[in-house]
């Protein structure tokens, strides 16, 4: 059962959230603050270290669950892929409905509710992203090289696709766009013609530029991105705070809990801009680091995709390891002011329970995708009758 | 996917040029905008009286403060805030909104323990602490010790011209600050702080006390313009008391006509008038232009004579008088003749000599000159007017002084009233005391004689009757100085200025006081000369003084 690449997947990305556990505490810190460990919960700082755990444990248990029951080839009514789209489209229209979803920070993204005395939020969007995974995965390898025809196959998985990020897209530009552009990987990897892809490219570039021109936030944003310094009391501020959190560490940063960034300074600091407080903390070689261990997963995940024999698999393992690494240099990049800002988190990172639980479930399949292909195909077969 | 690994070395580069190349760039500004000072202010020096009464001190206090930037709810901090500190919300409310400061607006000045610590809680609202100065004499020593700013900074009076002392250097902590400007964690300690030095003064508040008492009963009942009494020590200078009317109030100095700030006494000149020719008389003597038992024809009432005009007494005529009667009648005409024998320029140097037309020195701000004409450009009009106290200007201190000086058997003094600096480590240092009197004015039997003899005659027999005591053998000089018209030439004939110099006890004076009571209002009928209106003030300020002083010494 165990194999070395599963293994040294799995305590990447340990690492990984070690990392973000520790730095989330550390960026929550807040001065005058009294901990009432009655309500530890609504701390960012201890949820996280709550979810480092539990994240650990639903990564080992999906690596024990076996992925090919994820395939639909026996029909689409017993595969759970098709239920978990279902489901996540679901939410995500209800999460629009101002009863259910709540606003934060003018965004309805979240469902909150109590579970006994905690009060839970859930963003459906980040499960519609791995639905989206999961499902395409499985559409592809059920048609096989059938996806090449362009209007009995492509069409069908992009209108899928379409309705899911048209849910996300009215509040979360940054997440629809990615989940867009994942897809539009996963199908080329399948085999799609690339020239398909410009069919639906018009629209997915209408609906963006859409989305844009209707909210001047967004313009302004973009307009910002471009001169972050000289916008930097405005919309650039957190670009600029990032910069400066990230320049002022320098290459052995300020110490572990040394920065001063995080207090109030630099917005997010838990969540999106987590990178920048690494960089402020303990400088130029905590981000290598960080960016190191994203880099070892993105080539072990290739291992796995090469050496797996299941056409399922490798595109199910490819689509995981593409979405991590995507939104991690997503995330990356727009800290670093590369990229206009977005509300990207950077997996395992990043605070947000919603994210990191998820995330683990997916590597989780990946991990058990890693074991499976390094045992002899036949005996997966006969295994598997 | 290796495209998105050389995406994460390209990332990893774009840190690195940040973190390295731009590391100071951005150092730079995050210090600029994460840092926040937190003044350090030292304590203000305390002013003492000669027995440590305390004339001025700075008390801790602590300040409820808002910072309006950060406060969102308005409402709500204000409601929250006021029981508190137990003010009107609306009060609190337009106190935050009409801040200047973004970062500071003062609630409560002087809040308690109970109120800080409540108040701290409230988010937006802080507590600073800073130093209040309080007067405890009030008015009483307003003029001498004078008063600051509300942030410190001394005004008038020794808070003026000490404040450098007194304020001491203030130092202040770096702090690393959150956005909201609270400190989180100290970065470096800028400046040494230490508290202001503390000054002992020679007054004494009792003394003072005396001194005001008397002074404003017969300010208030005469309804003069201004008064000035100043009591000192003969032999060494130090001035005990020093009151000067109208006075004020510190702690509504801000409410106050500025003019009753200054200490008239050092400020105002005046043509003293009588009150000057025991001094020109000793001058006279010490240069041998006269004697002690000479007589001199006092015509009957008028002295005229080719260059100096025509010269009269204020009441009748005297003939032939000795010096002591001179005196004692308070003969013009005399003291013209004397003068007129002195010649300027011996008169000049002697009056020079007893410190008259340059500043007493003493340690307070804004004192003058007075006026005393260099010799060459006399004319034959002043050399017979100095000698009764015209064509020359002074202050209250320099007749103070020169009525020192020949109280002290005419060696010089230097009146002051700072007597020791308390360092901030409690360390006394006494002030070098004025130049050791080496130098004789005059000879010590001339000053002897006028004291002891022809001053004691203007108390017992003369114009200063009033100012006799049982206990004491007091000697004085009265003056009533007509005061110069402003818009023409010659004087006014309704407004004068009542003196009256006294000491005691004769033979061995400890004390020498003088009144001066500007524009009695001559039309009550009371009287407006030294002898009626300043004498019986430096009476009783003699005599509380003097039993006060005997009871202190046991």
């Amino acid at each position: 059962m165990y194999n070395q690449v599963a293994n040294s997947i799995g305590a990447v990305v340990v690492l990984l959230m070690a990392i973000g556990a520790v730095f989330v505490f550390s960026a929550s810190a807040d001065i005058g603050q009294e901990l009432d460990l009655q309500k530890f919960y609504d701390y960012p700082g201890l949820r996280q270290i709550l979810f480092f755990p539990l994240a650990c444990l639903i990564l080992f248990t999906a690596a024990a669950f076996d992925y090919r029951r994820l395939r639909v080839r026996r029909g689409w009514m017993k595969s759970p892929t098709l239920y978990l789209l279902i489901l996540s489209i679901a939410l995500l229209i209800l999460v629009l409905i101002p009863g259910f979803g709540t606003r934060i920070n003018y965004a309805r993204r979240w469902f909150r509710f109590a579970v006994g005395p905690f009060k839970v939020s859930f963003q459906p969007s980040e499960l519609a992203k791995w639905a989206s995974v999961f499902f395409l995965a499985a559409f592809c390898e059920k048609y096989g090289p059938g996806i090449r025809s362009f209007w009995k196959r492509f069409v069908p998985a992009c209108c899928i696709v379409g309705v899911v990020v048209g849910l996300i897209i009215i509040e979360d530009l940054g997440t629809a766009a990615f989940v867009a552009v994942l897809a539009f990987l996963m199908l080329i990897i399948a085999g799609a013609k690339w020239w398909h892809v410009l069919a639906p490219l018009p629209f997915g570039v209408l609906a963006f530029v859409g989305v844009l021109v209707r909210s001047p936030a967004r313009m302004r944003r973009i307009a910002a991105f471009l001169d972050p310094e000289k916008w930097s009391d405005s919309v650039a501020y957190q670009a600029d705070q990032s910069l400066i959190a990230i320049g002022s560490g320098g290459l052995l940063g300020k110490g572990l809990g040394g920065g001063i960034c995080k207090y109030g300074h630099l917005p997010e600091d838990t969540t999106d801009f987590i990178f920048a407080i690494i960089g402020e903390e303990l400088g130029f070689l905590g981000n290598a680091a960080v960016i190191g261990l994203f880099i070892i997963f993105l080539w072990l995940g290739i291992l796995v995709v090469v050496r797996c024999k299941d056409r399922f698999g490798q595109l199910l393992a490819g689509g995981i390891v593409l979405a991590i690494g995507i939104q991690a240099a997503l995330n990356i990049g727009v800290v670093t002011v590369v990229l206009p800002t977005k509300g990207i988190p950077l997996p395992f990172v990043s605070a947000g329970g919603t994210s990191m639980l998820l995330s683990s479930a997916a590597v989780g399949v990946l991990l058990n995708i890693a074991r499976q292909s390094a045992r002899n195909p036949t005996e997966l077969e006969s295994q598997d009758e | 996917m290796l495209l998105l690994i050389a995406a994460f070395l390209a990332l990893a580069g774009r840190c690195f040029y940040l973190q390295h190349f731009k590391s100071d760039h951005y150092l730079a500004r995050s210090i600029k905008q994460q840092r926040s000072r937190s003044p350090r202010k030292p304590r203000r020096g305390t002013i003492l009286d000669c027995r440590g009464r305390v004339l001025a001190a700075s008390n801790r206090i602590q300040i409820i403060k808002a910072e309006p930037r950060i406060i969102k709810d308005l409402e709500g901090v204000s409601t929250a805030l006021a029981p508190i500190v137990e003010m009107d919300p609306q009060l609190i409310y337009t106190l935050i909104t009409e801040s200047k400061n973004p970062g500071f607006a003062k609630i409560k000045p002087e809040a308690d323990a109970n109120q800080c610590s409540a108040a701290r809680r409230i988010h937006g609202v802080g507590i600073e602490s800073d130093w209040l100065r309080y007067y405890p004499m009030g008015s009483l020593t307003a003029n001498v010790v004078g008063f600051t700013s509300s942030d410190g900074r001394g005004l008038e009076g020794l808070e003026l011209r000490y404040d450098k002392q007194l304020r001491g250097s203030a130092a202040q902590n770096i702090f690393f600050a959150d956005v909201y400007r609270r400190p989180i964690r100290l970065k470096q300690k800028d400046g040494v702080l230490s508290d202001g030095v503390g000054i002992i003064l020679t007054l004494d508040a009792t003394i003072q006390q005396f001194a005001r008492d008397e002074l404003i009963k017969q300010y208030e009942s005469y309804e003069a313009e201004s008064a000035v009494a100043i009591v000192a020590d003969p032999k060494t200078g130090a001035i005990l008391g020093m009151v000067c009317l109208p006075d004020f109030d510190p702690l509504e100095a801000g409410s106050t006509d500025p003019n009753n700030f200054r200490s008239r006494a050092i400020t105002d000149w005046f043509e003293p008038g009588s009150v000057i020719k025991p001094i020109v008389m000793a001058i006279g003597l010490d240069a041998g232009a006269v004697r002690k038992d000479e007589t001199i024809f006092c015509e009957n009432g008028s002295y005229r004579g080719k260059g100096f005009g025509r010269i009269g007494e204020y009441r009748g005529g005297f003939g032939n008088l000795t010096l002591r009667l001179i005196l004692i009648k308070s003969s013009n005409i005399g003291m013209a003749k004397i003068g007129q024998k002195l010649g300027k320029e011996k008169l000049h140097d002697g009056l020079r000599l007893f410190g008259f037309g340059k500043k007493a020195g003493i340690e307070l701000p804004g004192e003058v000159d007075g006026l005393l004409w260099p010799a060459h450009k006399w004319t034959g009009y002043s050399v017979t007017r100095v000698p009764f106290g015209q064509e020359i200007c002074v202050t209250a201190m320099q007749l103070v002084r020169a009525f020192c000086i020949l109280a002290n058997g005419g060696r010089l003094i230097r009146p002051h009233i700072v007597k020791a600096i308390v360092q901030s480590d409690g360390k006394i240092t006494k002030l070098k005391q004025p130049p050791p009197p080496v130098g004789y004015v005059v000879k010590p039997e001339v000053a002897k004689w006028v004291i002891s003899d022809a001053m004691v005659g203007v108390v017992n027999e003369g114009t200063g009757k009033r100012a006799k005591l049982e206990r004491w053998q007091v000697f004085g000089k009265t003056g009533t100085a007509n005061i110069a018209k402003e818009d023409e030439r010659g004087y006014s004939q309704s407004d004068y200025i009542a003196s009256f110099v006294a000491g005691a006890p004769a033979d061995d004076p400890a004390i020498v006081v003088l009144v001066s009571i500007r524009k009695p209002n001559k039309k009550l009928g009371k009287g407006y000369t030294g002898g009626v209106v300043a004498s019986p003030v430096a009476a009783k300020i003699l005599e509380k003084t003097l039993s006060y002083l005997e009871k202190l010494k046991g």
